[in-house]
């Protein structure tokens, strides 16, 4: 199986662990100093591969993070007298505020507009460390004291070493947690596909925002050490070059790939001391060799593997009551005591305009509670713009969508999904680098109940959660028929098995209303037999369907009602068997027809 | 003597295989018309011949001349014009700047380029009107024109149209497959995919019908518009039903 | 009043360059969607190229006027020729790949050629000749040298050309029509490959040229010069609206005024703290630049 073909990476690190605390027991001051130096930038890198590895994102101004780091601890130390670990938290909490500085204007921006606002940032609070005579100008501060540790000062190189090797092996299990979590999961989602994350669910402006801070934090923790090793600091430890070769220690080692990142801050702090004897060529050389190793490598040297979490077996899944489809669903049908067909969703007179062309205009309908609706049309009807417009993926210029009497309109997506409210997509788009498990967990995560932190110290509370999450999800992917594809990677299923895994990741977030753009596009007749099976599955379970699609017999066999859009406005809408019959309808959808006997073929047909 | 000969043509993306080996020709003065559901590979096959989708195995010829592993503006100057779904235009760009682009490969020869244009004015009197406006403030109609206009500048010898009714009026879908007809009647091959089946069926000579990435049925346009196996895989589902 | 001619005319010098320098990466940027962190340094390769040519034509007593006039254009050719190889061997195979392994190696490429130069030309400051006169003229107060008008009026021209490239040639039509659609200039037969390694080309000739001017302004130029003007450019480009020409140009002259005038009034300690504040605030303002247009992504 998967799991056993995996090559065994935690006890590889562990050793090398060992061995690295092992190290001054062998070696010179002048290696252990050097080793310092990998460890320092492994810490920071960790912390920068949550940014960069994890979300996805882009920081090209982390040194700013180690500074605040640094210098939070040397004022704390040389004005307030507070000793080094009394300044660790004030050194995290502060650099963690300014994530959140940094992150809130790149909220709204452009991936490639980071690159420059971090940039910024960066560059400001080494101007700032510079100019200001409280941080000592450019000659920084000194006399920062050492750590003390029962009552001795780590002051040893190999003391110093040891203490870093500890601040590691913290930060290790600190990232390994977090990357676990949900929110590990969030990130990894924000980084194959921000839409469609954002589309089960995951609130991505938050999610990016809170990965900055956790970045920023870890940043903090190594400033901290950085002062207390060195006792003195200046703003030329903190420069743009510095942000530069973090990020590239990230990037070569392999994104997202601790061992790589760790393996990254070997080579990349460690080589130029390697390569001193080469002198002047040193730096030219080490440029080469990165364009060269990026050529070859683009994934980086140790690149990520798929993570896995284990889904539980049948046996267990089905163990807990509490997560079958059935009784998620019901629950939540119970909790709505709507009255048998009251309308779920009311749609009225909304209109999206799009640079002057109206993609849709004035449309309403309602959807009920536990029917099958099914918009159809001929291409360019404005079907899924009307589907971005109920997901609040595109807000209507004109109109209002009403949600158990409530308005959807101007509300984010995830809180769409939040309310009750799922959709697949009509090209599909998975997390392809998470497992089929993981995809579908991630439908899931809105609705955890334990805090994050329960969740990453692995209290009882948070791990009976996790297990019911992990059931219910084994169950929804044992509904649409890919509990065997579990561990596989999403993007490695065939055609329709990706379509059905799309349907599970957004049937995992329980939705009343379950939002179908075109399911059968590119499926065989068989598949789509089984599709249809699927759809009426769904219905029974409580959920209400609304589904877009052009496969006439798919649609004509499983919807209660249809809706005809052409041209942006709604132009007919009744039962299978009235739509069929209605002229206006086989005029917009088949093409203007002159000869009448075609129009019975179209019957015949269905 | 087919123009554009298609012989088990594949094409995938990434791991998943899209076209499981088409046949398909087009001869000169001919309409051929693909029709299929969506999702069942039309779009595809036109991008592969056209090169902007690299071909997996069978071997694509243009008028003796093969085009596997030719590059996209390669097959462009060998005669094969391509109408991409949606119609691509570069809207920031004028009419007239489309226009200009289109004939890109005769960019040294100004006085016959500039013939040219005049004579897609003539064919496209409303363009004419438009030649400053920017490209994407125009109405669905005359952006089909600006598309159609944009690929003829060169006298192709075969012409791809992909789904050029989308959301275009009834009469504004009469009036290009109209002009679609006369440049069949005037000898060039066109290549027509659609949605619209029974419209299309009309106007073409031949027609294939594409499910899942594979060719179910071939046959003259009369004949297929008569038959019932074509209304069912059209829409979809089960060919026997 | 003459305090601030003095510095208007400053910041349209410096914005000059920086407008020059800023065209290379929202042309680049544009067409590839790539920041080219290495273009920076493009502009001290096209310094350093003017340099050599410039002191071996000072060596033969050529005229000024004509040892000036080659050796912009020698370095013009020369960098633009750096720029496509560049382009060739270290970001066109990458064109496909995540979006980080091409920055990286663009972030190598910019240690290359810092490194490159230090190993021909050593670590220390090369001199322009002065072949330029420093005379000038005091109007209003202010003390305006012909080097600065020649400088503004060469750069204004060079736009100029620009614009009138990208909007009346057959090439220049064909690289905006790249930047919107890529699939669909290759229909029209246009040769990607070939427009991208233009753009590159002109992108890093205009840099020469700013870099040469540099060299006649400041008169000193060193191997590291290339990463403060290159990060002042590539703000100005986002200023502007990264991919937009015009707001290119303006974004330099803009990022040029608010140095010298931060400079003057306040403390050219603080000039790039106040520079990137602005940009930052303009961004959250207007999140695609001054002149960007709003992306719409289709779904």
């Amino acid at each position: 199986m998967a799991a056993a073909a995996r090559f065994p990476v935690a006890p590889l690190v562990i050793g090398a662990l060992v061995l690295a605390a092992a190290l001054p027991l062998v070696s010179s001051n002048y290696v252990i100093d050097v080793g310092l130096t990998v460890v320092t930038y492994a810490i920071l890198a960790l912390g920068l591969n949550i940014v960069v590895g994890y979300a996805g994102l882009l920081d090209l101004g982390y040194a700013a993070f180690f500074a605040i780091g640094a210098y939070t601890t040397a004022l704390l130390e040389t004005l307030l007298h507070l000793n080094f670990w009394e300044t660790i938290p004030f050194s995290m909490l502060l650099a963690g505020v300014s994530g959140v500085i940094i992150g809130f204007p790149t909220l709204r921006l452009r991936s490639d507009y980071l690159a420059i606002v971090t940039l910024g940032f960066g560059e400001i609070v080494r101007i700032i460390a510079t100019n200001l005579d409280i941080t000592g100008g450019p000659n920084g501060l000194y006399g920062i004291n050492p750590a003390r540790l029962f009552g001795h000062d780590i002051t040893s190189p190999k003391a110093v070493y040891e203490l870093g090797i500890a601040f590691l092996v913290v930060v290790l299990v600190f990232v390994i947690r977090l990357g676990r979590s949900r929110l590990g999961r969030a990130w990894t989602s924000l980084r194959e596909d921000e839409s469609a994350a954002e589309a089960v669910g995951v609130p991505t402006l938050r999610v990016k925002m809170l990965a900055y801070v956790m970045g920023a934090v870890i940043g903090g923790l190594g400033g901290s050490l950085f002062a207390a090793r060195f006792g003195a600091i200046d703003p030329t430890s903190f420069t743009y070059a510095q942000s530069v070769t973090i990020l590239i220690i990230v990037v070569l080692g392999g994104r997202g790939s601790l061992p790589g990142v760790i393996l990254g801050a070997i080579i990349v702090a460690g080589l130029p001391e390697a390569l001193r004897f080469i002198h002047l060529w040193r730096e030219f050389a080490f440029a080469i060799a990165l364009i060269l190793l990026m050529l070859v490598r683009p994934q980086g040297l140790w690149p990520a593997r798929l993570r896995h979490i284990a889904a539980p077996s049948a046996t267990a899944a089905h163990a807990v009551p509490e997560a079958e489809p059935s009784a998620l669903v019901a629950d939540e049908a119970g909790d709505v005591p709507a009255p048998h067909r009251g309308t779920l969703l009311e749609v009225r007179g909304i209109s999206r305009i799009f640079g002057g062309l109206r993609a849709v205009s004035d449309v309403s309908f309602s959807v009920r509670q536990g029917e099958i609706l099914s918009i159809i049309g001929p291409n360019g009807a404005g079907k899924t713009t009307v589907f971005n417009c109920l997901t609040g993926v595109l807000q209507p210029n004109e109109g209002s969508i009403l949600w158990g009497g409530a308005s959807l309109v101007g509300l984010a997506p995830h809180r769409v999904v939040a309310l009750g409210l799922a959709r697949t997509f009509q090209g599909i788009r998975l997390f392809d680098d998470m497992t089929v498990f993981e995809n579908a967990l991630v439908g899931m995560d809105h609705r955890y109940r334990v805090p994050l932190v329960t969740e990453m110290l692995a209290l009882s509370g948070a791990r009976r959660e996790a297990g019911r999450h992990y059931a219910a999800c084994r169950n929804w992917l044992e509904f649409v028929g890919l509990a065997d594809q579990a561990g596989m990677r999403a993007g490695d299923l065939p055609y329709g098995d990706q379509r059905r895994l799309e349907i599970a990741r957004a049937l995992a977030g329980q939705p009343r209303l379950l939002l179908l753009d075109e399911p059968a596009a590119g499926m065989n007749p068989t598949e789509k037999q089984s599709l249809m099976g699927l759809i009426r599955r769904i219905r029974d379970l409580g959920t209400t369907v609304l589904l877009i699609e052009h496969d006439m017999l798919l649609v004509m066999g499983v919807s209660d009602r249809i809706i005809v859009m052409d041209r942006g406005g709604v132009i007919a809408e009744g039962r299978p068997a009235e739509i069929q019959a209605n002229p206006r309808v086989i005029a917009a959808y088949l093409g203007t027809e002159e000869d009448d006997e075609d129009v019975g073929a179209l019957g015949a047909v269905a | 003597m087919s123009l554009l000969v298609v012989e088990g043509l594949r094409v995938g993306y990434g791991k998943v295989e899209v076209l499981h080996g088409i046949d398909l020709t087009v001869a000169p003065g001919e309409i051929v018309a693909l029709l299929g559901s969506n999702g069942a590979g039309k779009t595809t096959t036109l991008r592969a011949l056209s090169g902007l989708e690299p071909v997996r195995g069978g071997k694509v010829v243009l008028g003796g001349e093969s085009l596997n592993g030719v590059k996209a503006h390669r097959i462009t100057a060998l005669g094969l014009a391509h109408v991409p779904e949606r119609r691509r235009l570069f809207s920031p760009l004028t009419v007239e700047e489309n226009l200009r682009l289109g004939g890109y490969l005769i960019r040294d020869q100004a006085a016959e380029l500039k013939r040219r244009m005049e004579t897609m004015y003539a064919l496209f009197p409303r363009l004419a009107e438009r030649r400053l406006q920017l490209a994407g403030t125009l109405s669905g109609g005359e952006q089909q024109m600006v598309a159609i206009a944009r690929a003829l500048v060169l006298q192709p010898r075969l012409l791809v149209l992909d789904e050029p009714s989308m959301g275009l009026a009834p009469l504004i879908v009469r009036s290009i497959f109209g002009i679609v007809k006369r440049l069949r009647d005037e000898g060039m091959a066109v290549l027509l995919v659609e949605q619209n089946a029974r419209q299309t069926l009309r106007i073409a000579d031949r027609a294939y019908v594409l499910e899942s990435g594979s060719i179910l049925i071939h046959g003259a346009a009369a004949d297929l518009a008569l038959d019932p196996r074509v209304q069912a895989a059209y829409l979809g589902g089960a060919a026997a039903a | 009043m003459s305090e601030f001619l003095q510095l208007l005319v400053a910041g349209l010098t410096t914005g000059s360059f920086y407008a020059l320098i800023a065209l290379g990466y929202t042309m680049v940027y544009g067409i590839v969607r790539l920041i080219n962190f290495a273009h920076g340094d493009i502009f001290m390769v096209g310094a350093f190229l003017g340099w050599t040519v410039l002191s071996a034509l000072a060596a033969m007593h050529m005229p000024w006027g004509i040892a000036l006039l080659l050796a912009v254009l020698l370095a013009m050719a020369l960098t633009g020729g750096i720029g496509v190889v560049i382009e060739r061997f270290a970001y066109q195979p990458l064109l496909s790949a995540p979006r980080l392994s091409i920055l990286i190696t663009a972030l190598g490429v910019s240690l290359a050629l810092e490194n490159g130069v230090l190993l021909i030309y050593g670590p220390g400051f090369e001199t322009y000749p002065h072949l330029v006169s420093t005379a000038g003229f005091v109007i209003g107060g202010a003390q305006i040298s012909y080097v600065q008008i020649g400088i503004i009026f060469c750069s204004l021209a060079l736009m100029a050309a620009l614009y009138l490239f990208v909007h009346r040639t057959f090439m220049g039509t064909a690289m905006r029509a790249l930047a919107v659609d890529r699939d669909a200039a290759r229909l029209m037969g246009i040769d990607v490959e070939r427009v991208i390694q233009t753009t590159f080309f002109v992108g890093s000739a205009l840099a020469a040229v700013a870099g040469v001017m540099e060299g006649l302004y400041y008169t000193e130029i060193n191997f590291f010069m290339g990463f403060i003007v290159g990060l002042r450019a590539f703000t100005a480009a986002v200023l502007g609206g990264i991919g937009n020409i015009p707001g290119a140009m303006a974004g330099g002259l803009i990022i040029g005024l608010l140095e010298a005038f931060s400079a003057g009034y306040v403390s050219s300690r603080w000039t790039d703290v106040i520079v990137f504040a602005v940009l930052i605030g303009t961004l959250v303002i207007k999140p695609t630049g001054l002149f960007g247009e709003r992306v719409v992504e289709r779904m």
